[in-house]
């Protein structure tokens, strides 16, 4: 049985319907007067992090090669007789895909024939079809996406930081794999990664813009074929407290030397996350606050520009806080941020710019809701952190200084912190 | 939805789009002028350096805390090139007052503080505060210098530097390093006074409810300003090399670039879109199709057609080892559009795209400002259908033809170390 709930945020009065399809699915619908565009994504709970996982029945795990969530991604876009992409050319759709550490998702956006979309979106996703021949073809299209993505200086500072930060947990390895690991994938691993992950129970649907729910629920009736529950269990190697190495320098071709510098913090889940994360978000606000001292001094003395800013990156089994920038002297930003965090764990939290990183944190979710492909990203994130749309706003609003407190005093620990630096090398020779 | 663009004084556009389902106004306000290696650093240093702080925000700390205070609503410069103009500006978006739970005139506020960042920056004695220009200065070196971070951008920039070298279109948007490094805080300042008296303006005002103070807010104040516009080219087609020419550099790259500009002497613009399109602008486009999906040569194979300089610029990723294998895909594909070999599906599949994609202005405060500073470059003020069916009329004669009036102006090669040894 299908069931529908209405979700309003008591702040803000927009509305979210929530239904439970009867397929085992759970879709997300914002409906959104006056705006044109439609954003529809549909996601598995399976990213590259998901690399050991057993299904009822099976006593063993299995474990599969690295990069293979992405592959499978880029294989569904592939059908028995067709590409996808000839599919919405018929509708006027732009669709597209990503794999990121914990989903895949699939999505397209436009704004005119939404429900033969929709129609394209559920199918093609649900209808796997993979041959040697075409995994095959797709090695060398992926081995270059591996490529540019090592040729890509920001997503080399990271995950040279998350390498020196865990020990074992997946989120150390490269989404899209290796050039080794990809050759290894065949299809009957992805078939077998697919048949696991890729059920309905272990998916989401989040629709947003010029919608109507009722019309969305009518195309999951005639696409989705109802689904078992089966028991997917994915399971992390042990991860230890501690980091790997406090520092990594990579030398690479890039005008100006920059960082990435990361606390590694405990894990947790749901809600307790969500909890976590907003803390962690207005601690870090508080902490680059450019009313500080450091800021000011960091600032004044040409050791940040504009680029220097922190994030709260997290996911299921790590949790992490990162601040990045440009610098040619990251160390001294290290020992500055240090200082900050004693200054405040002595001193305790400043209440009047606890109060404005609180209304900046607002303002934000405001803006989130005032763009169609915001507002789908964001009930598909609730969805897949299991909370609640509008959850984020409540947590904000209740949350107290001694919460950023204690944040900043238990995880923000200087034997827990990993720099990353990318130094210029050299000059180009023209030819 | 209600847009209405008056003249504050000559040359200076203001344009206000009312539409209530948004829950944020913003403000932008662009300077366009003659891109000149001269004289684009101090622009951008000088443009950069008024969203640092004003007269009655003097530091950065104060204005950060003042729009962090006002529910961290967002103030930014910029500054880009389009084609042979640098187009700098700054923008500031808030949240509307009915979502202030503090009960702030939100919208009164910041319309107040970008007032007083355009016309009353904090520049003591003819200069921008130390602070404001020694942080916007090092920025601006830093973007700079910083271009070569992204790999396919940077090829991109390379080629247009070849491309259309001695036009002002081969000046990088922010200047070069050196120009950079000489602005000084006054000379920064006078530049940003030189926008004021001389660039051609556009304000636009997005919000969800008139504000009928607005556009005097900023006439009253331009009042005072002794304009003198510099007249500028929205479009200055480039003209053909003698010969193809070729440039090669080497980096410490896993995956060589490829970046072919090609220009066209058809005044057809749509056309010449619509082919670039069906070229390798698309998921379905003919580079994708081949060059990606049946060669597995490339992640990326696009083409793009830059409209103010009439040329369609190709690029890809590439082994160094299939170069040559995916030039000769790129040819035989263009080739094709010039035979005329394009099926219905390709151009029907190509018109919705542009179709449901020009349906989408509107969805965000940003898409309506592009929409009509656009059709302001193009002194033409047209809806968006009237807009599509320039491209619905297009023949597939006319695609081919424009096809056949591409010529190979240059390419450009970035290489990897390893494989160049």
């Amino acid at each position: 049985m299908t069931v529908k709930e209405v979700i309003t945020s008591p702040r803000t009065g927009d509305s979210i319907i929530r239904i439970r399809h009867k397929s085992g699915l759970v879709i997300y619908v914002c409906e959104m007067p006056g705006f044109s565009s439609v954003e529809a994504m549909f996601a598995a709970k399976y990213g590259s992090v998901n690399t050991m996982f057993r299904k009822n029945g099976e006593s063993d795990f299995t474990s599969v090669p690295e990069g293979i969530a992405h592959f499978l991604e880029h294989k569904l876009f592939e059908n028995e007789d067709c590409q996808v992409f000839d599919l919405y050319a018929k509708t006027g759709a732009s669709g597209n895909a990503y794999t990121s550490f914990d989903r895949t998702c699939y999505y397209f956006t436009c704004t005119k024939n939404y429900t033969d979309s929709l129609k394209i979106l559920l199918d093609f996703v649900q209808k796997p079809f993979f041959t040697k021949e075409n995994v095959d073809k797709e090695i060398g299209i992926i081995e270059q996406e591996i490529k540019m993505s090592s040729d890509n200086p920001d997503w080399r500072v990271s995950s040279n930081m998350l390498r020196c930060m865990f020990h074992n947990h997946p989120v150390r390895i490269d989404i899209a794999g290796t050039a080794e690991s990809i050759k290894m994938i065949n299809a009957d691993l992805l078939y077998k990664c697919y048949d696991t992950f890729y059920n309905l129970n272990n998916m989401v649907l989040s629709v947003a813009g010029n919608v109507s729910a009722d019309e969305i629920i009518s195309i999951c009736d005639m696409c989705l074929k109802p689904c078992r529950n089966n028991g997917l269990e994915t399971v992390f190697p042990d991860e230890p407290d501690n980091i790997v190495s406090p520092e990594i320098y990579e030398k690479l071709p890039v005008g100006t030397d920059f960082f990435q510098m990361g606390f590694k913090c405990s894990p947790c889940s749901g809600m307790e996350r969500l909890k976590k994360t907003m803390a962690g978000a207005v601690a870090v606000s508080i902490l680059t606050d450019a009313s500080t001292d450091m800021f000011k001094r960091l600032l004044s003395e040409g050791l940040i520009n504009f680029t220097f800013g922190p994030e709260v990156f997290n996911g299921d089994g790590f949790f992490t806080v990162i601040f990045s920038g440009e610098s040619s002297q990251p160390r001294k930003i290290r020992e500055a941020i240090l200082g900050e965090i004693e200054r405040i764990r002595i001193n305790g939290i400043d209440l009047n710019i606890f109060q404005r990183s609180k209304k900046t944190g607002y303002g934000a979710l405001v803006r989130e809701l005032n763009n169609v492909d915001a507002v789908a990203n964001l009930m598909l994130n609730a969805h897949l952190e299991g909370i609640s749309p509008f959850d984020k706003l409540n947590v904000l609003s209740e949350l107290s200084p001694d919460d950023v407190y204690n944040f900043i005093c238990s995880e923000l620990r200087s034997d827990r912190i990993v720099l990353s630096v990318i130094e210029k090398d050299g000059v180009n020779n023209e030819l | 939805m209600n847009y209405n663009r008056i003249e504050l004084a000559d040359n200076i556009g203001f344009s206000s789009v009312i539409d209530e389902k948004f829950k944020t106004s913003s403000f932008s306000i662009s300077f366009i002028t003659s891109l000149s290696d001269d004289s684009a650093a101090a622009n951008a240093i000088g443009i950069g350096a008024l969203v640092v702080s004003n007269s009655n925000l003097p530091s950065l700390a104060q204005m950060n805390e003042k729009c962090s205070f006002l529910y961290g609503a967002s103030l930014t410069s910029y500054t880009r090139k389009r084609g042979d103009l640098q187009i700098l500006g700054i923008t500031a978006s808030w949240i509307n007052n009915k979502y202030a739970f503090d009960g702030e005139n939100v919208e009164h506020e910041m319309l107040s503080i970008v007032r007083d960042c355009i016309f009353s920056p904090y520049a003591p004695n003819g200069a921008f505060s130390d602070e404001a220009f020694n942080i916007t200065k090092k920025d601006t070196i830093d973007i700079i210098d910083g271009a070569i971070n992204n790999k396919r951008g940077y090829a991109f920039t390379r080629a247009v530097a070849l491309a259309f070298r001695d036009e002002p279109a081969a000046n990088l948007s922010y200047g070069s390093h050196d120009k950079a490094e000489a602005v000084t805080a006054a000379s920064a300042f006078m530049a940003y006074q030189e926008l004021l008296r001389s660039a051609q303006i556009e304000i636009f005002y997005i919000s969800s409810a008139p504000n009928p103070n607005a556009a005097d807010l900023f006439r009253n104040c331009f009042a005072s300003i002794d304009r003198a516009p510099a007249p500028v080219s929205f479009r200055t087609p480039s003209p053909l090399k003698n010969t193809p020419e070729s440039r090669s550099e080497i980096f410490n790259v896993k995956q060589c670039k490829v970046v072919l500009t090609y220009k066209s002497t058809s005044d057809d613009l749509f056309a010449l879109a619509l082919m670039s399109m069906i070229l390798g602008d698309t998921p379905f486009s003919k580079l994708f199709l081949n060059v990606r999906e049946k060669l597995s040569l490339c992640y990326y194979c696009s083409s793009s057609f830059l409209r103010t300089k009439n040329a369609v610029i190709v690029d890809c990723g590439v082994e160094k080892e299939n170069i040559s294998k995916a030039v000769e895909e790129i040819d035989r594909q263009i080739n094709e559009i010039r035979n005329g070999n394009i099926s219905d599906d390709e151009l029907e599949n190509t018109l919705r795209l542009i179709d449901d994609s020009l349906e989408s202005v509107g969805d965000t405060p940003s898409s309506y400002s592009s929409w009509f500073f656009e059709r302001f470059c193009d002194n033409e003020s047209v809806s968006v259908s009237d807009y599509f069916n320039n491209y619905r009329c297009v023949t597939k004669d006319r695609i081919a033809e424009a096809a056949r009036s591409l010529s190979l102006d240059s390419s450009y090669y970035m290489l990897s170390k390893e494989v160049s040894e």
